[in-house]
C-alpha cells in the first residue's frame, strides 16, 4: 500500500507585522491525510473562507513552502529539489482554478496555452504532436480542437472555458488534480456538467481529484471522502456521504444546517399570510 | 393606494446600444418584462449570469446610463406620481424618495463602504440627510438599528476593513434599511458570504423586512436562497421572464422546462440520483435565438418554438408561464 499523496502534521504559519508587533497566523494546523495510489477518488476539502483550504491546496501544488510536518507526493517531497524533479512533479499534479476567465490570458488564443502545456509537460516536441495531445485532452472533456482553435477566452462561455481549463490540466496526463472551487463561477445550468465530468474522469482515467469547495451539496453528490476544516484544523473526516448525512462535530453540523435546500422549508420564517399578490 | 402593488413593471424594455466605427450593435438585455410586487412581499428574481438580472434592477432603479437605453415600458412605484419613470424624474423629487422610499443593497460590501471613513461617518454620509433632527437623536437611531442586526455600537468606530465580511454586509443592510424604506432592492447581497453567515444575514433581512413592512426585490442566482427567503419568484432567461408565481408553487410544480431543469439539477444532501445538465450554452444576448430564446436547449421544443416567441400567459394562482408546451394548469 503506497500513498500517492500523504500529509503528515502539515502546518503553515504566516507572520505579519514588523519587529515589535509580530503577529502569527496559523493558516493550516497539523493536517494529516493521504490519498492512496491506484485507488482513484474524489477527495473533498470543505470549509468556509479563512479555513485554510486554499493555503493547503497551494502547499500541495508546491506553490508555498510548508512550515511544519511532511508533505509527500509519491514518496518524495512535493515540488522536487531540482528543476527536472520539479517539472516531473508539475506534470503529475495539475491545478484547476476558480475563475477560468482569470486563468487564461485574455489577449492570447485559448489553444496557444494548451500547446504550451503540451510542449512543456505533455512530451510533445513539435506542433503536430502537440495538436494531437491537445485534441486528445479536449476529447476527454467533451470538446474538440476544431471547436477551440483560434478562439479567445471571451468568445467562450464560462462552462466551456472551465472545460478547456480541465482539458489543459489533463494534457500532461497527471495523477492528481487539485480543483479549487471549480464550479462557483460557472452558470447554474452548466454546473452539474462540470461536476459530472469529474466523476467521469475519475472512473475513466483513474485520476484522483482534490475538490475544494464550500458547497456541501455538490461535495455530497460527487466526492468519495472528505475533510471539513475550521480555522486551519480538520474537525471531521471520513466517507463523504456518511459524514454529511450524520455530522458529529458541532461545526460540521452547523455547516450542514446552514445549507439552504432547494425546497420551500421553514428554515427562515416565511410569510404567514403567504399570499400578498 | 394601500392595496395596489408597490411596484408595477409593464413591458419594460432596455437595450444596450453601441455604435462604433459604423458597426451598430444592439443587445436586448431586458426584453418586454412585466410583473408586480405587492406590499410587504419579498419578490425573488433568479437567473444565471448574463440573463439580464442586474440590468433589470438598474432599469427599475432608474440607473440608466449609456450604452443602456430605455426602449419602452415603465416601472411605476406607487410612491411616485403616476406615469413617471425614476430616471427622468426631477432631482428634487428623487432626493426626497431616495433612501426614505427606495434603497439598494449592493453585492460587494467592500465596494460600497468608503475604506477611508469610519462606519459612523459612513452612516452620516448616507443617511443623515434623509433623517432630519438633532445629531444625538440620529446617533441613537443608528445604534438601535444596528442592535436590530445584532451589531455592537462599537462597530461605529471601526473602519470597514476591520470588520469581517458578514459584519460588513450587515452594515450595508443596516444602511439600506435605517430610513425604513418602502422598497428595497437587493442585488446578490449574500453571494460573497459563507453559508453559515449567509443564513444569518438572510434571517436578518427577513426579520427587518417583516418589522418594517417593506417590499424587497431580491436578486440572486442561488435557488436555495430563493426557496428559503422569497414569497414570490420570477425566473429570467436571456432577458425574458419565463415564469413567475408563488415560490412554493414554482418549487413544487415548475412549469417552464428551464425552471424545471434549474430546480431538478440541484444536488441535495441525502439524495444520490444522477443529476444532468442542459446541453448547449446560455445564448449570446447580442444575437438571441429566434422564437423562444430557450428552444435550442429545450428538451421538449417543437417546430413552433423556433418561430414564435411565447407570451407570458396567466394560469391559476397568479402563476404566469411563457412556454408553448404548457397548456393547462399544473395537475
Amino acid at each position: 500500500m503506497t500513498n500517492l499523496l500523504s500529509l503528515e502534521q502539515v502546518s503553515k504559519t504566516f507572520t505579519r507585522g514588523g519587529l515589535l508587533s509580530r503577529h502569527r497566523i496559523d493558516a493550516v494546523k497539523n493536517v494529516s491525510f493521504s490519498i492512496e495510489k491506484n485507488v482513484p477518488e474524489i477527495f473533498a476539502i470543505i470549509g468556509e473562507s479563512g479555513s485554510g483550504k486554499t493555503t493547503l491546496a497551494r502547499m500541495i501544488l508546491g506553490m508555498q513552502t510548508v512550515s511544519g510536518g511532511r508533505l509527500l507526493f509519491d514518496g518524495k517531497p512535493v515540488g522536487g529539489q531540482t528543476r527536472l524533479q520539479r517539472m516531473a512533479f508539475m506534470a503529475n499534479v495539475q491545478p484547476i482554478f476558480q475563475n477560468p476567465f482569470e486563468a487564461f490570458n485574455p489577449l492570447k488564443k485559448v489553444d496557444y496555452y494548451l500547446y504550451l502545456t503540451a510542449m512543456r509537460f505533455g512530451g510533445a516536441d513539435n506542433q503536430t504532436s502537440a495538436e494531437y495531445a491537445v485534441d486528445a485532452a479536449l476529447k476527454q472533456v467533451g470538446l474538440s480542437l476544431s471547436e477551440v482553435r483560434g478562439r479567445f477566452p471571451h468568445e467562450m462561455s464560462g462552462g466551456q472555458l472551465q472545460r478547456v481549463a480541465i482539458a489543459r490540466a489533463l494534457v500532461s496526463k497527471p495523477k492528481l488534480i487539485i480543483a479549487d472551487e471549480p464550479v462557483s463561477m460557472v452558470d447554474a445550468s452548466l454546473r452539474m456538467s462540470i461536476v459530472n465530468l469529474f466523476g467521469e474522469l475519475r472512473d475513466r482515467l483513474g485520476l484522483s481529484i482534490i475538490y475544494i469547495t464550500h458547497d456541501l451539496a455538490t461535495a455530497y453528490y460527487i466526492s468519495d471522502r472528505l475533510i471539513i476544516m475550521q480555522k486551519g484544523e480538520i474537525v471531521e473526516a471520513g466517507n463523504a456521504r456518511a459524514v454529511l448525512s450524520n455530522p458529529q462535530h458541532p461545526y460540521s453540523r452547523q455547516l450542514r444546517d446552514a445549507v439552504l435546500l432547494p425546497e420551500v422549508t421553514n428554515s427562515i420564517p416565511l410569510n404567514e399570510q403567504g399570499e400578498t399578490l | 393606494m394601500k392595496d395596489g402593488p408597490i411596484l408595477r413593471v409593464e413591458n419594460l424594455k432596455a437595450h444596450f446600444k453601441t455604435n462604433y466605427f459604423g458597426v451598430h450593435r444592439e443587445v436586448p438585455a431586458v426584453d418586454d418584462i412585466s410583473f408586480d410586487i405587492g406590499r410587504n412581499e419579498i419578490f425573488g428574481l433568479a437567473g444565471e449570469s448574463s440573463s439580464g438580472k442586474t440590468t433589470l434592477m438598474k432599469t427599475i432603479a432608474g440607473l440608466i446610463a449609456p450604452p443602456l437605453e430605455l426602449i419602452g415600458g415603465h416601472a411605476q412605484f406607487s410612491f411616485m406620481p403616476v406615469q413617471t419613470n425614476l430616471y427622468k424624474a426631477d432631482p428634487a423629487l428623487l432626493a426626497k424618495i431616495r433612501w426614505r422610499k427606495l434603497s439598494y443593497i449592493m453585492q460587494g460590501s467592500m465596494n460600497v463602504l468608503n475604506p477611508l471613513r469610519k462606519i459612523r461617518a459612513i452612516f452620516s454620509d448616507f443617511a443623515a440627510i434623509h433623517m432630519p433632527g438633532p445629531k444625538d437623536e440620529f446617533e441613537e437611531k443608528v445604534t438601535s438599528h444596528l442592535a436590530r442586526l445584532r451589531l455592537e455600537p462599537t462597530v461605529l468606530d471601526a473602519y470597514p476593513h476591520e470588520l469581517s465580511g458578514g459584519m460588513r454586509q450587515r452594515v450595508t443592510i443596516a444602511l439600506a434599511t435605517i430610513c425604513k424604506p418602502d422598497f428595497i432592492i437587493a442585488d446578490e447581497p449574500t453571494t460573497a458570504l459563507d453559508v453559515i453567515v449567509q443564513k444569518e444575514v438572510l434571517g436578518m433581512i427577513r426579520s427587518v423586512q417583516r418589522e418594517m413592512g417593506s417590499s424587497v426585490l431580491f436578486v440572486t442566482h442561488d435557488m436555495g436562497v430563493h426557496a428559503s427567503l422569497t414569497d414570490r419568484l420570477g425566473i429570467l432567461y436571456a432577458g425574458c421572464l419565463v415564469e413567475t408565481g408563488r415560490t412554493k408553487d414554482v418549487f413544487d410544480k415548475p412549469m417552464h422546462p428551464y425552471t424545471r431543469h434549474l430546480i431538478h439539477s440541484l444536488p441535495r444532501i441525502g439524495d444520490t440520483i444522477q443529476r444532468t445538465s442542459l446541453t448547449g450554452t446560455p445564448p449570446n444576448l447580442a444575437n438571441p435565438p429566434s422564437g423562444c430564446r430557450f428552444h435550442p436547449r429545450c428538451p421538449i421544443a417543437t417546430s413552433i418554438c423556433s418561430v414564435e416567441k411565447p407570451i407570458l400567459r396567466q394560469f391559476s394562482d397568479g402563476r404566469r408561464v411563457a412556454c408553448h408546451a404548457v397548456t393547462g394548469d399544473p395537475a
